[in-house]
């Protein structure tokens, strides 16, 4: 028998404590949840990474390239590979998924589409779970809620996928949900993110989405600040000083709520309502008790401070950006130390939910820092390199490197969970984790003619990663044209989701599920 | 942050959500509270207040009084009173200096891991203000007047529009001892109080703000030796013709000479100054005014040049205050327009000319930025396209409606002026920067006097901005019910 703390003990009898932790000493002998009488099993995460790129570049056909000056068609960078099932050829994009050998934990769903009416380009003409004829707004809302798109703007029309797991976890964790963006600023110049920061909603329209926690260190402070190990009394009582000071300066600012609220317009009054309600929350947020740094969870190494946030690219972001340094905030270290939060703030049982967004919608984060870690040097940003690159790189492998360093970050969470010991097998066993990116490679989707364009919502490809749910990774599953919101409401089935609608798109790929 | 507490480290950047312009930065409907907004706000609210109590120099700067030791009521109270109280822009009632107060406890603590001290007392007051409301909103609750809807507003609610309308930041001592005495809700009390205001290099600072969020100008893609001298001479002309020679403001738009450096007039192609610094004249018959500046003609480009469509769209909307319907949605605005094989930039945006549901609209936007085309996206003259001798520009111009031709940016400004876009236009920006938000219906007949007064006064912008805070209206608020 292993010894075990009064404090875990009497949390573990509670029941109802949020925060607690999965402590091995609490699992039987077959690695089945002893304790806590309402749930059966492991909890399920389910965890969603966005990519703001396409699959393919303007005018290139799937096997056509230019790299560094020379132009060459060679098959294998296009994300799906030709052969379904098991014992594909990795294609560029999965190569960081194959050098972690996590080619039989996710399975790879292609073919996908959003419908649109090629005839008729008004709003009020969209099909159901189809896109607004114009890229990029028209794909958010389908690609994200399954619902349909009637005008322009990067605006959900329903909740995502995300939020409706959290919706079903509410009160199971100290966090609801971790909602998380590595890039930081829009960078063109002139322009701003307008909506292209968000892939979380609570509902429709542009009050239910989830503002993204973008600073590292901040995200790091809000799940791990309260760790401090159980045998340093030191720690312990300077901790509880700590949270006791905070939390009644939270409640000196809630007790001015009544005189403010009740005597300003009612748009001041929903602003203060919602900025007290958030004072409130955090507070209680702040006074549950975090779970020991026990076996598996333990706190992640201080990121330290966030890196320095770049400013615009200097142009309009093809051919010329000089500068590894502009159009780039140390995008790729953020993205690794939010995996690494998502990843801990699972294993602990902070959270069952996280979005990552890699980069926002239509991203013009300069490529150039991060092609030259993959060898290469890309003077555009990842938004032109998708239309006309720089005068020496574009096409289907310009592409698809950049859509390998997305990927990278995906494999360095399956990574980390799947290493990650849980019950009888691993964390990833009882998770699910989504990378989806923006747009297919296809017919463009304004002018329903031109081919082979990046603005297209044909073509398009999701990895669905884990064991949860019954998942049965490690295929690619190329879909006679799924919606791609179909791979969704498959990985919140696979999340304890019971029904099989998003928005207004119905079915699951049941090949996930073998 | 900075003027509160001498912390110069800009620690909101970390966190807050990019500003988005419409064109301003502070459209109200934009902006909501979120979880990770409090999350972050309350840990930056930690480390600016460990910081200043771990600076002794700025600690001291802010508590008036040297503590006797942990318990020092009267010194926590004098602090409150006096810094809390800038804080929030007004005095603080008793029971609310008590309820800050009540932070004491944690100063005097016996507590065997933390030592008492009276400083934890300061870091528990700064780290309140810092997330409450008071601080971070600008509140304006005003008293009912006879008029259903309409509010009076107290001196210090006066005195904070002033000093946020003039110099984007909170009230300084001398505007806080106005609103002690009562002086800030007549009239005559705004007017002194503004006159002072704008002798400040503060109001200058807003107003080359205001001018840059409104021109576009506020980031431009250019390097960073070359944005910083279009700053300049911009700032320069603004500086001139408001505040140093005040002048008609129409003088922004007519000046016959510029503010330039050696490096800039060499980038021009204009003699240098005299000095390595200064006013030169310009020889281009074609320039005059801000139209002219590196500011203006580097912002709007696109394609990697400039955009005839988009330096059309800015002067109908920014300088003609018109709105400019979206393009169809089967129109990609990522593609550089119109026919790949044409050689010419004029050729190539042929398609916006001759395609009958391009035309319609482009019509109002390309024939005004053709106008421009002499002037590449980093200001200088040029006869033909890039690399293209053959390409010849034709620079000649015209404004939608037949308000009449013109060639280079002094004709532009000269057609402007006549048709009476800038003295409208200007005015509706600054009232729309002014509150915050989109002028409504209700205050257009406002705008429309103040146009009328801006007209009767030969353009005065200082005058105006007088007359502007010294109106009744100024120190009322109307009860606002927009949908977020």
């Amino acid at each position: 028998m292993t010894k075990i703390s009064r404090r875990t003990l009497l949390r573990g009898l509670g029941g109802a404590v949020v925060g607690l932790p999965i402590l091995e000493v609490m699992l039987d002998s077959h690695g089945e949840r002893l304790v806590e009488a309402s749930a059966g099993s492991m909890p399920t995460r389910y965890a969603l990474l966005f990519a703001g790129q396409a699959l393919g570049g303007d005018n290139y056909e799937q096997n056509a390239s230019r790299i560094a000056g020379t132009s060459f068609t060679e098959d294998g960078h296009f994300i799906a590979p030709p052969q379904q099932g098991t014992g594909y050829d990795i294609t560029t994009p999965l190569q960081p998924l194959a050098d972690l050998a996590l080619v039989g934990d996710y399975s790879i769903v292609s073919n996908m589409r959003i419908p649109f009416n090629a005839t008729n380009a008004d709003g009020g003409a969209v099909p159901s779970g189809g896109a607004f004829r114009d890229f990029h707004g028209g794909g958010c809302s389908p690609l994200l809620s399954g619902t349909r798109s009637t005008a322009a703007s990067f605006t959900c029309n329903g909740p995502t996928s995300d939020q409706i797991i959290a919706q079903m976890c509410a009160g199971e964790t100290t966090h609801r949900d971790l909602v998380l963006r590595a890039q930081v600023p829009f960078y063109l110049t002139g322009y701003d993110h307008s909506g292209r920061q968000y892939i979380s909603y609570t509902g429709a329209g542009s009050s239910g989405r989830v503002e993204a926690q973008t600073s590292p260190r901040n995200a790091y402070m809000a799940l791990f600040g309260s760790f401090v190990p159980p045998d340093d009394l030191e720690a312990q009582a300077i901790l509880d000083f700590n949270l006791r000071s905070r939390r009644s300066v939270l409640d000196l600012v809630g007790t001015s709520r009544q005189r403010l609220v009740n005597n300003v317009g009612s748009f001041d009054q929903q602003r203060l309502e919602r900025h007290f309600d958030e004072i409130r929350d955090l507070e209680l947020r702040l006074a549950a008790t975090p779970p020991d740094a026990t076996g598996e969870c333990q706190k992640p190494a201080d990121p330290g401070q966030d890196p320095a946030v770049g400013g615009d690219n200097p142009g309009s972001g093809s051919d010329d950006i000089t500068s590894p340094s502009t159009g780039y905030s140390g995008e790729h270290e953020r993205a690794r130390v939010m995996c690494d939060l998502i990843h801990m703030a699972f294993v602990c049982d902070l959270t069952r939910v996280a979005t990552l967004q890699i980069t926002a919608f239509q991203s013009h984060m300069s490529a150039l820092a991060v092609s030259q870690t993959l060898g290469y040097a890309f003077y555009a940003d990842l938004h032109e390199l998708g239309h006309n690159g720089d005068v020496n790189n574009r096409g289907q492998k310009a592409v698809s490197l950049m859509l390998q360093w997305h990927i990278s970050h995906y494999a360095y969470l399956l990574d980390k969970l799947k290493n990650t010991p849980e019950g009888a097998g691993n964390a990833l066993d009882n998770s699910v984790i989504v990378f989806m990116n923006e747009a297919g490679h296809g017919l463009q989707l304004n002018d329903a003619s031109s081919l082979w364009q990046t603005h297209s919502v044909q073509n398009m490809c999701m990895l669905i990663g884990g064991r949860a749910g019954g998942l049965t990774p490690g295929r690619h599953i190329r879909t006679s044209g799924a919606h791609p919101a179909q791979a969704l409401i498959s990985a919140m089935r696979a999340a304890g989701n019971p029904g099989d609608t998003l928005g207004e798109v119905t079915g699951i790929i049941p090949e996930l599920f073998g | 942050m900075r003027d509160l507490l001498g912390d110069d480290t800009r620690p909101a950047t970390r966190f807050l959500i990019s500003d988005q312009y419409t064109p301003y930065d502070n459209d109200i409907s934009l902006q909501a509270p979120s979880e990770a907004l409090i999350t972050s706000l309350e840990i930056m609210a930690g480390d600016v207040a460990d910081r200043l109590v771990a600076d002794v120099a700025r600690r001291d700067a802010i508590v008036p009084c040297t503590p006797t030791g942990p318990g020092d009521t009267d010194c926590l109270r004098q602090f409150t009173e006096e810094w809390v109280a800038r804080a929030f822009r007004r005095p603080l009632a008793p029971d609310e200096v008590d309820a800050f107060l009540g932070l004491q406890a944690f100063a005097t603590e016996d507590n065997a891991y933390v030592a008492a001290d009276f400083y934890t007392g300061v870091n528990l007051i700064v780290r309140t203000v810092l997330q409450h409301p008071d601080f971070l909103y600008r509140i304006e609750l005003g008293e009912r007047t006879d008029s259903d809807g309409v509010l009076a507003l107290n001196d210090y609610e006066v005195a904070t529009r002033l000093s946020y309308l003039l110099w984007a930041t909170l009230p300084d001592d001398a505007l806080r001892a106005d609103a002690a005495a009562g002086s800030l809700t007549t009239a005559q009390g705004r007017r002194a109080a503004a006159e002072r205001m704008l002798d400040d290099d503060r109001a200058k600072l807003q107003m080359r703000r205001f001018h840059a969020l409104w021109l576009g100008h506020r980031i431009l893609p250019q390097s960073a030796q070359l944005v910083s001298a279009f700053v300049q001479e911009t700032g320069a002309l603004i500086d001139r013709v408001i505040f140093d020679e005040p002048q008609s403001y129409y003088g922004l738009f007519t000046m016959r000479e510029t503010y330039v450096d050696n490096f800039l007039a060499d980038h021009y192609g204009m003699p240098r100054p005299a000095g390595g610094a200064g006013w030169v004249a310009y020889d281009d018959p074609m320039r005059g005014g801000i139209l002219s500046h590196g500011t203006v003609l580097a912002a709007f480009a696109k394609f990697a040049d400039t955009s005839p469509t988009q330096r059309g769209i800015m002067i109908r909307t920014r300088l003609m205050c018109e709105e400019i319907a979206p393009p169809p949605p089967t129109v990609d605005t990522d593609d550089a327009p119109g026919d790949a094989e044409a050689v010419c930039k004029f050729e190539r945006y042929s398609q916006h000319r001759e395609a009958p549901g391009c035309a319609a609209c482009h019509d109002g936007m390309d024939p005004i930025g053709f106008g421009l085309e002499n002037y590449d996206m980093q200001g200088r003259y040029r006869e033909h396209d890039e690399g293209l001798p053959e390409c010849v520009i034709d620079g000649s111009g015209a404004l939608p409606s037949g308000l009449g031709t013109f060639s280079g940016p002094s004709q532009l400004a000269d057609r402007l002026i006549e048709n009476g876009y800038v003295e409208s236009c200007v005015m509706q920006q600054f009232y729309q920067y002014a509150l915050g938000r989109e002028v409504d219906d209700i205050e257009q007949p406002v705008v429309d006097q103040l146009v009328e007064d801006f007209r009767a006064g030969g353009h005065d912008i200082r005058q105006l901005l007088l007359g502007f805070v010294t109106s009744e209206r100024f120190a009322h608020r109307r009860e606002l019910r927009i949908s977020p």
